[in-house]
């Protein structure tokens, strides 16, 4: 289908328009708001929906309000190879007018319902309704991606191009086989339904038909136990009854052998009461036997200890009268010791006296010399002191005198010489300034011979009555005369600052300023060596107040000053000598009473003494301690000997007493009885118990005959067995009846036929529930290859679409674009730059784009076929931006050149990019 | 004949036995077949003039069975009007807990039944003295029969003696037994010498003459496709000198096993024949094998025809262990369902997965077949 043209008459606000449309390419409308390009779309859809005597609201909506007139519209369109031009007016002088020119250039008219059938049926024969609303996207419908499945030509030329035709046939059994599928498993794949509870029911069965199983298990063990339970009693009452058989036999023997055996115990307590009389006697006697001894063993150690004592008490005193010797020798040596000492000590301090005394002789001489240099230290840092001049100011000096002379002959030279001679004799008078006789001449004030003169001020010469002559220096004497003047001044200033009265006295102060450094240097050395050990004199006064030497008299005068002369006549020189102040802390050594310097032999003497005396010392002292260690062992022996002197005594006396205990416990033993009674009465015991004895053997021979101690034996082991063994038949008996209870309590129960029962219904549960999986795997293994395949066969029929919308997308979002269709051949999933996301997720601008690339490409799609139509846009691309305005107007464009693509809008910037476009406006 | 006497040999009644197969509703009417058969026999017994019956082990399947079952036993019991001996076997022995001493059988057991606890010889009528081998416990160390005969000697004159005993025949079961069987030889011995005049077996199910006096009289009721002769009680006629034995059915049931070979449709139509042939079809069990291949329509009307059948017999089950039956798709059963496109293709690609022998495919093939066949 193609629209040519379009004209609407008293619609809505249009009063009367024709709008021409190019058959083919891009036509942009442009209009403001209000002026009615929405209504062109709605002319078209109304004048093949409306029959001219339609009441519906639409069409008395499209009434200008207020206004008396009939909408009309004509449009003008190819359909189906046919020309067509239709005219519609409502409401009022209703008519419908239908010209229709086929592809042989005949022609046919219809007017009334007969044009309207017709329209409508061409309409719908040449138009897809589904591809009709997929391509006119009205206002604010930009957005809305397309779902074009249904539409015939689409699916025609995807069909002819994919060569995959589409399936419809088969979507009952896709149903049938989803609904299959449902009846077993979610769309999860989990099992559901019947499927799902008959696993359940497998489940619980098994666990009834195990519990069954297992209570059956306990009762056939049960069966076993109480088999084995009567097997071992029957066994163990046979053994039971052949012992107490013998028990009884043993019981019969026993009763015959108990009298021999009372009478055998009879014997033995009378046995029994003999020995024990013997074992008193018997203890009597040995009682007796061991106090005899014991006195007689006590009597000879009593007198061994007396004798032993005697012997101590001597060897004590005499010991301690060694110790007596022994103190006294050393009372002696100590004596001896302390006369040597005070010797020593005597010798040591004339040593040190002496000694001393050679120190103070020595530090005296070194005094003396000290002062000697201090005054000579003294001296020569006054001389300096004086000294004003060195090299720099004497070299200024003879700067200045050079200058003076350099002035003087450059004013010579420079200023008129006079020659004034006296050649009369009238006085002659000489006065004026700047004069200079030379040499150091005074200018005479009468002139009697012949003077020379430099004149650099004014010379008058005047010869009082008779003449005057005026002599002036010219310009450049003054100058001069001030060069000298200042040489001059200079040389003076620097003399007074040097205190001489001229250049040589200079360089003569400068000598004797050397001279006298030179001095002050060496004498500090010599200072320096002498005090190197400290200062002497308070080594002297330490040595003078030991030796006890006394001071003299302070004495009365202070010592006068020296003086020497050394530069005179130097105008404002101060002396050259200063005092020399002694130190007031000093020692006086003037007033010192200082001995002769002793003889040189006499330390020698005292040192030899020293080293006697102290020999003599050592030797006391080694005597000292030998008397001491023969005293300590002699003391120490005495100690030994006294304390062996006490214990002996103690023993003797302990001695004694025990012979006195010994001697009374033996008379008060033989009060009772006499040392032969004893004797006597253990004798008759004896031979009383033999007698006991050898009546018992002869019992105990009949006992052994009778073999009357085995036979109590092995009763009594013979009734332990019994007793054992019935105990444990009891045991065996009550496990028994347990055990039997048990299994009568489960043959009521009826365990068997529970457990059939229980595996009679798993077994029916689980075929039941095997023959439901079969159909389950089943529905699911046809389920999944059918979806497969579908899968497949989808993604080659969206194909042709996709790939064009791929082709147009790309030219705008460049090659990374791509799209996934579903089953609709609506785009569902958007990729670029490798991220795929489903459209739903993509900003508004780009679903807008998204959305008309897809119309653009299912344009492109089935522009060669029959049943294409015009791609309408009413106002879109509002939510795009500049760089996609271009891209996507380059795009609509080029939709042009497959068919015809209509834009309506207001802003017709948003379409400025649209190449070859045709644009209309709308007036109002 | 005026000396002989006429009793009835019955064995293995198993009462409380349970057949998985049957499914809960097929077990009820099969448990209370058991009984039926048992109250038959007091109506054989009745019929024949007999003078006792005997029941050579196994009444009960368990001693542990419940007590709805010892109680509808005793019922049965009634309905034979003579004295009835029935001997513990190995499935109800004389062991500990056994259900002969317990309170259920003592307080209910009718006092014409006498259950053998000893090998003492006792009389049951006059002239016939009968002596049991009862199983004390079910792992017996010997020849089980032994006790009842060892030590006798040969019946006194005008005297005729029937041993009870329970268990397999050393001959018959081929050595394979895991527990003590019986000497027939020994059996054989006894019998010659007098000692013996008729031997009444147990624990096989289907009646066996083992000799002219020693007999198996096989389970009143059938309770496996295997057995060959079962469902009778056997009238026993006795003297000294002559015997008759002569099987009389009393059991209602039918347990078979059938193998069909099954690739097209005459082979289904002949398998339906063959169970349209069945008499008492709501009293047979059938075990089916089946192996061989059909194109999928004539497979689902396998699927249709034994569900169907299910619902007429007592039990039809699928013998999994011997069904074979695999489907068989040919392109033409695929083409008639006219199916396009993916359908097609995934239809075609189980077919091939079928073919590489992917039994799961198979199931699937089907499913589909009959899915694109409803839907289409």
């Amino acid at each position: 289908m193609r629209l040519h043209r379009l004209t609407l008459r008293n619609f809505r606000g249009v009063k009367d328009r024709t709008v021409d449309l190019p058959g083919i390419g891009t036509t942009v409308i442009v209009g403001d708001n209000e002026v009615g390009k929405s209504s062109l779309v709605e002319a078209f859809a109304l004048v093949f929906d409306f029959p001219d005597d339609s009441k519906s609201t639409r069409i008395r909506d499209i009434q200008p309000v207020g206004q008396d007139v009939a909408p009309e519209v004509t449009v003008e369109l190819t359909l189906g190879g046919r020309e067509l031009t239709y005219t519609k007016r409502w409401l009022k002088n209703r008519s419908t007018e239908l010209s229709i020119v086929d592809n042989d250039g005949r022609r046919q008219t219809w007017t009334g319902r007969e044009a309207h059938n017709e329209a409508e049926r061409l309409f719908a024969e040449n138009v897809d309704p589904v591809l009709w609303q997929t391509l006119m996207v009205g206002q604010g419908q930009s957005l809305i991606l397309p779902t074009p499945a249904d539409a015939e030509p689409l699916i025609t030329a995807v069909t002819a191009e994919s060569g995959t035709p589409v399936d419809g046939a088969s979507m009952p059994l896709v149903t049938a086989v989803e609904h299959e599928y449902l009846r077993y498993w979610t769309r999860g794949g989990r099992p559901t339904g019947d499927f799902a509870k008959s696993a359940q029911h497998v489940a619980s069965a098994e666990l009834a038909a195990a519990q069954a199983l297992k209570a059956m298990d306990e009762v056939v063990a049960d069966i076993r136990r109480a088999e084995r339970l009567a097997l071992d009693l029957s066994d163990l009452s046979v053994r039971l009854e052949s012992h107490l058989e013998s028990v009884e036999e043993l019981r019969e023997r026993k009763k015959a052998t108990d009298e021999i055996l009372l009478r055998r115990d009879s014997i033995r307590s009378r046995a029994e009461t003999a020995r024990a009389r013997l074992e008193n006697h018997t203890r009597t006697r040995v009682e007796r036997e061991r106090l005899l001894a014991e006195v007689s063993q006590f009597t000879k150690h009593e007198t061994e200890l007396a004798s032993r004592r005697k012997d101590a008490e001597k060897v004590a005193r005499k010991a301690s009268e060694t110790v007596h010797a022994a103190e006294a020798a050393l009372a002696e040596v100590v004596e001896l010791k302390d006369e040597r000492r005070a010797e020593v000590q005597d010798v040591e301090r004339l040593v040190t006296s002496l000694m001393d005394r050679a120190e103070l002789d020595r530090l005296l001489g070194q005094q003396a010399e000290l002062v000697d240099v201090r005054g000579r230290i003294a001296a020569a840092g006054t001389v300096l002191d004086g000294i004003k001049v060195d090299d720099e100011l004497v070299n200024a000096l003879e700067d200045a005198r050079a200058r003076i002379v350099e002035a003087r002959a450059a004013l010579a030279a420079g200023v008129p010489e006079v020659v004034v001679r006296r050649t009369g004799a009238e006085a002659v008078s000489l006065s004026g300034t700047g004069l200079d006789a030379g040499a150091g001449k005074k200018v005479p004030a009468s002139l009697d011979g012949e003077v020379e003169l430099l004149v650099s001020g004014e010379l008058v010469v005047d010869v009082p009555g008779q003449v005057e002559v005026r002599v002036r220096a010219g310009g450049e004497a003054a100058t001069l005369r001030a060069v000298v003047d200042e040489a001059v001044r200079r040389e003076k200033d620097l003399l007074k600052k040097a205190r001489v009265k001229d250049l040589p006295a200079a360089r003569e102060l400068l000598r004797k300023g050397d001279l006298a450094s030179a001095e002050l240097q060496e004498a500090r050395r010599t200072e320096r060596s002498l005090t190197s050990g400290g200062d002497p004199a308070e080594r002297i006064a330490v040595l003078v107040a030991r030796l006890g030497i006394a001071e003299g008299e302070e004495a009365a005068d202070e010592p006068a000053p020296r003086q020497s002369a050394a530069v005179e006549s130097v105008p404002g020189q101060m002396s050259l000598f200063e005092q020399f102040e002694p130190d007031e802390n000093a020692f006086d050594f003037e007033d010192l009473e200082v001995p002769a310097p002793m003889e040189i032999g006499e330390l020698a003497v005292a040192q030899r003494r020293l080293e006697n005396a102290r020999a003599g010392l050592a030797e006391a002292e080694g005597l000292l301690r030998d008397a001491e260690f023969a005293a300590a062992q002699a003391r120490k022996a005495a100690d030994e000997d006294r304390s062996e002197a006490q214990q002996a005594r103690a023993r003797a006396e302990l001695a004694g007493e025990r012979l006195a205990a010994a001697v009374a416990a033996l008379e008060a033993a033989r009060a009772l009885l006499d040392d032969a009674g004893v004797e006597t009465a253990e004798v008759e015991a004896t031979g009383e118990v033999e007698a006991v004895l050898e009546e018992l053997t002869v019992v105990q021979s009949q006992v052994e005959d009778a073999g009357a101690d085995e036979v109590a034996g092995s009763l009594a082991d013979a009734l332990a067995v019994a007793t054992r063994l019935q105990g444990q038949r009891d045991v065996l008996r009550d496990s028994l009846r347990t055990t039997e209870g048990r299994l009568e309590q489960s043959g009521r129960d009826g365990l068997a036929t529970r457990r059939d029962t229980a595996e009679l219904d798993l077994a029916a549960i689980r075929s039941e529930h095997e023959a439901l999986k079969r159909r389950a795997d089943a529905a699911l293994r046809v389920y999944e290859t059918l979806g497969r395949h579908r899968a497949e066969a989808q993604t080659k029929y969206s194909e042709p679409l996709q790939t064009r919308i791929e082709a147009l997308g790309r030219s705008v979002y460049g090659p990374s674009f791509r799209v996934w269709l579903d089953d609709d051949l609506a785009v569902a999933e958007r990729e670029l730059d490798g991220v795929r996301l489903h459209v739903e997720a993509l900003s508004t601008g780009a679903q807008e784009q998204l959305a008309i690339i897809t119309r653009l490409a299912i344009s492109h799609l089935v522009s060669t076929g029959e049943g294409s139509v015009p791609v309408i846009f009413d106002d879109a691309l509002g939510w795009s931006d500049k760089a996609r305005l271009r891209d996507m107007g380059a795009l609509l464009g080029r939709a042009g050149d497959h068919g015809q693509v209509i834009i309506l809008t207001c802003m017709p910037d948003r379409y400025e990019y649209v190449p070859r476009a045709t644009f209309i406006k709308l007036e109002a | 004949m005026n000396d002989s006497i006429t009793f009835l040999h019955s064995s293995d009644w198993q009462l409380g036995m349970m057949r998985r197969f049957l499914g809960p509703d097929g077990q009820a009417r099969w448990a209370q077949a058991r009984l039926d058969a048992v109250m038959r026999i007091g109506d054989v017994a009745q019929q024949t003039g007999a003078a006792f019956v005997v029941v050579t082990g196994d009444v009960f399947e368990h001693n542990q069975v419940e007590r709805q079952t010892i109680l509808r036993a005793c019922e049965a019991l009634k309905r034979i009007e003579v004295p009835v001996v029935l001997l513990p076997g190995n499935h109800d022995a004389l062991e500990p807990g056994s259900l002969w001493s317990s309170a259920q059988w003592l307080g209910h057991a009718p006092d014409h039944v006498k259950v053998v606890t000893d090998s003492v010889p006792f009389e049951v009528v006059p002239g016939v003295e009968i002596v049991g081998a009862p199983w004390r416990s079910r792992r017996p160390v010997s020849d089980p029969a032994a006790p009842g005969y060892a030590e006798l000697s040969p019946a006194p004159a005008g005297t005729v003696r029937v041993l009870l005993a329970h268990g397999q025949l050393t001959s018959l079961s081929g050595g394979m037994s895991d527990v003590p069987t019986i000497d027939q030889a020994a059996l054989e011995a006894a019998v010659a010498d007098g000692r013996l005049h008729y031997v009444g077996l147990g624990d096989r199910h289907s009646t066996t003459e083992v000799t002219d006096r020693i007999w198996f009289s096989g389970t009143q009721e059938v309770t496996a496709p295997e057995e060959t002769h079962p469902g009778n009680v056997l009238k026993v006629t006795l003297s000294a000198e002559s015997i008759e034995v002569e099987p009389v059915r009393v059991g209602a049931w039918h347990m078979v096993e059938h193998h069909a070979e099954l690739y097209d449709e005459e082979s289904i139509n002949a398998l339906e024949d063959w169970f349209a042939e069945l008499p008492e079809k709501e009293r047979t069990y059938v075990r089916l094998a089946a192996d061989g291949s059909l194109p999928l329509p004539l497979l689902s009307r396998l699927d249709s025809l034994v569900d169907s059948l299910g619902e007429v017999f007592a039990s039809v089950e699928k013998w999994v262990k011997f069904w074979t039956v695999r489907p068989a798709p040919d392109a033409a059963d695929l083409d008639a369902l006219q199916l396009s496109g993916p359908a097609r293709a995934a239809m075609e690609e189980l077919r091939q997965a079928l073919a590489g022998g992917d039994e799961g495919a198979g199931a699937a093939l089907t499913l589909m077949h009959r899915l694109a066949r409803d839907a289409g």
